[in-house]
């Protein structure tokens, strides 16, 4: 097993998938999903694998390369189970739409180039893997057409600015040090100057920044996240805009060095910190945005752009404990984001797209499994102890209190009370309360969208009571970076300045459940009832609609929504009107008479002669 | 507390701790309501018997029915009482729920409450004071110790007689039967 | 004593927290001008809903209502009452993530049995916990900066070598701002607008009772418990006084000393909460969310610029 046959596997069955899908629909979903799941086998065969292969060497005499170490490879496992699991729930949800072998296809290329991102040894393969994935993430979320046109058009902007910068800095830095393999950088780095590094940080930031959605790059994200498709939402949100954060390590970490980069200017004003701050600004202002949103994937988006802080703020922080705590909230973002897309898919395929958090409610007796997944889902997004959540989320404040950033900390701990308000808000008015009427005979959620549910939902626990599993490959990343490694056991961390025991909390809480389950089933025995036998001051209960969602947390809304607006998205539409408008007018010289243009060329001259009689130029 | 008490406590928890912690559903239903905050308030403090106002029936085992019952508020009556959790007692307030009291010919007001939800006891009078509801507490207390205060038991037993007069009176009553078994 | 503590701890704290619910029912009615129950009445009001047959609305309903409380003796184990303590794993930061789960529990199970005025108890709820998490979580970063460790155990260790907090001077902005957030904590009267019987049937538990209800009512008793120990152990010192127990530090007499101590002090704020708690009509949300982000915030806050200048 090596790389070539990955690369091959995963582009191939992109474009076999959609051959196949040209004969029968059938043979082309069960293509593509062994196909996924032979890239996971592969993928998994290659753990604690280090190798460099060249693929091709007559780029303009540059190699093009693959290589793998702990962190492609923990990128790539995280990348191809979640797809795998996509495909899977695909299956069911885009069965009766049209244009299935187009979405199969875009959605395995994707795929493929992520793949291709995170192995890429050089920075042209980097480059060219990571237009293919924009491009084709373009493509994907315009798929639904009407609002998704211009969302998709507003990402495409966006991302090329991103890919212009990236592009801008792969050339300086080959014109600098005449190489693009970013092991051979890595060594001409120690003799590059600290402006040049400082150029370097902040131009490939803006273009990570613009992925990773940091605010103020974060315009795209929303709109984006909520036109898509769900189960392809569930990779942009999970996968696709954690490449930013792959970006960010192999830049800050990997190419100009963790002794450079954390030490780039004085005081508050070094890149770090101040990265560290766009962070927390990222963290706090989404997660109260996220309050006043009504569609539940706009809501989930929101939250996709606050937890991306989470991420942003542990790896700036720039000490081990921290570095740990922003990948593995990576991992656990992309395992409950993606589960909670898929919940909101499994409700809009049951009541045909309905996805408005004001019109459900009560569908947790219809809809048990998908139910699971968001209340699963919350808890990690909220880092309830013992999900997945809780963990990073704890390794990140632990470095931020004992690393003398109170304010950090407390930037982060406020986002997190303010996640818990809207996400309750969200599994409150889709699945808690009365069950409309109108909603009494949905559709069931197939098989295969409830087990990628059911994987992703015991995952969570499972991380969250046993964080030593993915740990354990993190901290081989972070001692590749060059930092001083944890003492992670499967339960835990132990560490002198405080430990974390999941296993133990677990255990006790189970215990004292079981015995509190106990003593409830010993008491007497409580009759059922149905939704309609309660309480309303006496007077039956109306069958329609009987739930309290509709402005769920009003009295903050009144205070709150003048000031939370987002303004940049305002500047920037004002920013694109002007240009629309400036460029309107300035298209009023091309006015069709041959005599204006006889008169421009004229006065172009006059200009020119009379600078040269001016000041001599010429 | 006596020797005697303690031994009761011993015997049947439950029984002596429904006694000493009546949670009360007043039921604003006429005038007889108007004697209530004095009586849960500081002149007379129904609350060292125990006794408190709660918000909602599921909550309740005493319910105090206050005056006269107007068809209307019948029906949210008998509601709340079929939601209370049993053990459960009723106490009918004032003389109106007994035979219809001044309305004895009103055209919606109802004569006897008893014949559409099972009432434990009365405290008859226009109105009764304060004190008669602590008379009447404390006459509950002994009915619930010589087990007589069943009205519960005999909603339970005699539901098909309720529902049927609950039916009679009002075409649509809005829910189902609180018992399967009791069905018309 | 670990072990010891595991059985001891949440059995003191149940009857101490109904206890204090008692005291306060009879406090309050005694500044009310009334007899009041006996102090016992929670008590029996629990038995009585034990003995009554309740209503359910499915099994996430029983549920939630489970979890709440399990979670909340699950707190008590971290929360460390003079030398009984069971768990340290995760310090203050996992203590608050646990204090979370208690209400998180009562908002699903409530919300499970749809009934909007439970919903309506719950937007309250988290609202008022956004208010005063606030200044709540400034007034514990201030003090796990100031004592440099995330570890509950380690902060109450730190205070009985140096008397309370409060004696150093940096730390009593935030005692002063946690002490003005206490009622919304607890969720006593300024505060009581989650289960405002008159207004929303008092909110989430409109739906409970018999057993849930007096699962409720624990659950409530123990929140109490750990909304004045936690006041005790960050502000007060814990289980010591002024080094009062050092002579006989080690031996059985000196832990259950501390632990009376320690229960004395809780006392002691308890009844400084209720005189505010009896004379108090209830805040609105608005009031209560802008009165809670006003003057405690900034309290807290300048609190936290002072420390965060001194380290």
């Amino acid at each position: 097993m090596s790389l070539e046959l990955l690369i091959m596997f995963a582009f191939g069955g992109a474009f076999l998938t959609y051959l196949a899908g040209k004969i029968s629909s059938k043979l082309r979903d069960i293509f593509a999903l062994l196909c996924s799941v032979a890239l996971v086998v592969i993928v998994s065969s290659l753990y604690k694998v280090e190798t460099t292969i060249t693929l091709y060497n007559g780029f303009f005499g540059m190699p093009l390369s693959m290589r793998l170490n702990p962190m492609a490879w923990f990128f790539a496992i995280a990348i191809v189970s979640s797809s795998a699991l996509v495909v899977l729930y695909s299956m069911s949800y885009m069965k009766h739409r049209e244009r299935t072998d187009y979405y199969y296809f875009m959605l395995l290329l994707i795929n493929a180039a992520m793949l291709a991102i995170v192995l890429s040894g050089d920075l042209v393969s980097f480059f060219i893997s990571w237009e293919i994935m924009s491009w084709s993430t373009f493509l994907l979320i315009s798929y639904n057409r009407n609002a998704a046109l211009p969302a998709g058009i507003k990402y495409i902007v966006m991302s090329l600015i991103g890919s212009m910068c990236m592009l801008v800095g792969i050339i300086s830095i080959y014109t600098a040090f005449d190489t693009i393999t970013i092991s051979e950088i890595v060594q001409h780095m120690a003799t590059a100057t600290a402006g040049y590094k400082l150029f370097l940080l902040i131009i490939f930031s803006i273009t990570f920044g613009i992925k990773n959605a940091v605010v103020p790059l974060h315009t795209w994200l929303p709109d984006a996240y909520a036109e898509s498709p769900s189960p392809f939402s569930a990779v942009l949100s999970g996968m696709l805009t954690r490449m930013g954060i792959f970006g960010f390590l192999l830049i800050m970490f990997v190419m100009v060095g963790a002794e450079n980069s954390l030490h780039m200017g004085r005081g508050f004003f070094s890149y770090h910190n101040i990265l560290a701050w766009l962070g927390a600004i990222t963290i706090v202002i989404p997660t109260f945005i996220a309050m006043l949103q009504n569609d539940a994937k706009k809501l989930l988006a929101w939250h996709g752009i606050g937890q991306g802080g989470y991420m942003i703020v542990g790896i700036a922080f720039g000490t081990s404990l921290g570095l740990a705590g922003g990948i593995f909230h990576t991992l656990n973002h992309a395992i409950y984001i993606i589960l909670l897309f898929l919940s909101v898919g499994a409700i809009e395929y049951s009541t045909n797209g309905l996805r408005d958090l004001n019109s459900l409610g009560g569908l947790f007796k219809k809809m048990p499994i998908a139910f699971l997944g968001g209340l699963l889902g919350i808890c990690g997004l909220i880092g309830i102890p013992l999900t997945n959540g809780f963990v990073s989320k704890w390794l990140i404040y632990k470095t931020l209190i004992l690393g003398k950033a109170p304010f950090l900390a407390f930037a982060t701990l406020l986002g997190t009370w303010g996640t818990i308000l809207s996400v309750y808000k969200f599994l409150h008015n889709l699945y808690l309360g009365q069950l409309p009427q109108e909603h009494q005979n949905i559709k069931k959620t197939p098989l295969a969208m409830q087990i990628p549910i059911v994987i992703l939902s015991l995952t969570i626990l499972v991380f969250g009571i046993l964080p030593g599993l993915p740990l354990k490959s993190i901290n081989a990343m972070i001692v590749s970076f060059g930092f001083t490694p944890l003492t992670v056991s499967i339960w835990g961390i132990s560490s002198e300045t405080g430990t974390l025991n999941m296993i133990n909390i677990f255990s006790i809480l189970l215990v004292v459940v079981a015995i509190f389950w106990l003593i409830f089933q010993a008491a007497r025995k409580s009759t059922a009832v149905d939704q309609y036998d309660n309480y309303a001051a006496g007077a039956a209960i109306p069958k329609d609609k009987y739930n309290y969602t509709v402005e769920f947390y009003a009295p903050f809304y009144r205070m709150a929504t003048p000031y939370l607006r987002d303004i940049f998205d305002m500047l920037y539409q004002k920013i694109a009107r002007f240009t629309e408008f400036a460029c309107d007018n300035i298209r009023k010289i091309y006015t069709g008479y041959v005599s204006d243009y006889i008169i421009y060329i004229i006065l172009f001259l006059a200009l020119l002669i009379s600078a040269q009689l001016k000041w001599s130029v010429f | 507390m006596d020797r005697n008490q303690i031994s009761k406590w011993f015997k049947n928890p439950g029984k002596m701790a429904n006694k000493y912690s009546f949670h009360v559903v007043y039921f604003c239903t006429g005038c007889g309501i108007i004697e209530i905050p004095p009586s849960i308030t500081t002149r007379w403090d129904a609350e060292r018997f125990g006794i408190i106002p709660v918000a909602t029936p599921r909550q309740a085992n005493l319910f105090l029915i206050t005056g006269y019952v107007s068809t209307k508020t019948l029906k949210a009556i008998i509601r709340t009482y079929e939601q209370m959790p049993e053990p459960k007692y009723t106490v009918a307030f004032g003389s109106c729920p007994i035979n219809g009291g001044m309305y004895y010919d009103s055209y919606n007001t109802i004569t006897s409450l008893d014949k559409y939800i099972p009432v434990d006891g009365y405290i008859a009078g226009c109105m009764p004071r304060p004190e008669a509801i602590f008379i009447g507490v404390t006459h509950l207390w002994k009915l619930i110790d010589m087990d007589k205060a069943d009205g519960y038991k005999r909603y339970r037993r005699d539901y098909k007689f309720y529902r049927a007069n609950q039916e009679q009176l009002f075409k649509e009553l809005g829910w189902p039967p609180l018992f399967k078994d009791a069905s018309l | 004593m670990k072990i010891l503590s595991l059985f001891i701890s949440p059995l003191l704290a149940l009857i101490i927290g109904l206890l204090f619910l008692g005291i306060s029912r009879k406090i309050t009615a005694k500044i009310h001008w009334r007899c009041g129950p006996p102090v016992y009445q929670p008590l029996i009001d629990v038995i009585r809903s034990f003995s009554q047959k309740s209503i359910s609305h499915g099994a996430f309903f029983d549920f939630g209502i489970i979890l709440s409380l399990s979670s909340s003796v699950v707190l008590i184990y971290f929360l460390p009452v003079g030398d009984l303590y069971a768990m340290t794993s995760g310090g203050l930061i996992a203590f608050l993530y646990l204090m979370l789960l208690g209400p998180f529990g009562i908002a699903l199970s409530s919300a499970a049995s749809g009934n909007p005025n439970s919903s309506i108890g719950v937007s309250r709820k988290f609202l008022l916990a956004l208010a005063y998490e606030v200044p709540l979580l400034l007034v514990l970063l201030t003090v796990m900066t100031h004592y440099n460790t995330i570890s509950l155990v380690e902060i109450v260790n730190i205070q009985a070598g140096t008397g309370m907090a409060f004696s150093s001077w940096a730390l009593v902005l935030p005692g002063i701002a946690y002490f003005l957030i206490l009622p919304a904590v607890l969720g006593v009267r300024p505060f009581e607008i989650v289960s405002a019987p008159q207004e929303i049937s008092s909110g989430p538990v409109a739906e409970f009772g018999g057993k849930h209800l007096a699962f409720y009512t624990l659950q409530h008793a123990l929140q109490l418990f750990v909304g004045l120990a936690l006041f005790v152990n960050i502000f007060l010192g814990g289980g010591t006084l002024f080094g009062l127990l050092n002579p006989i530090a080690g031996t059985v007499w000196a832990t259950i000393l501390g632990i009376i101590i320690f229960l004395v002090k809780m006392f002691i704020v308890l009844v400084i909460e209720l005189f505010i708690n009896a004379v108090y009509p209830r805040f609105r949300i608005e009031q209560a969310m802008r009165y809670l982000w006003k003057w405690p915030t900034l309290i807290a806050f300048v609190g936290l610029v002072i420390v965060a200048i001194l380290n």
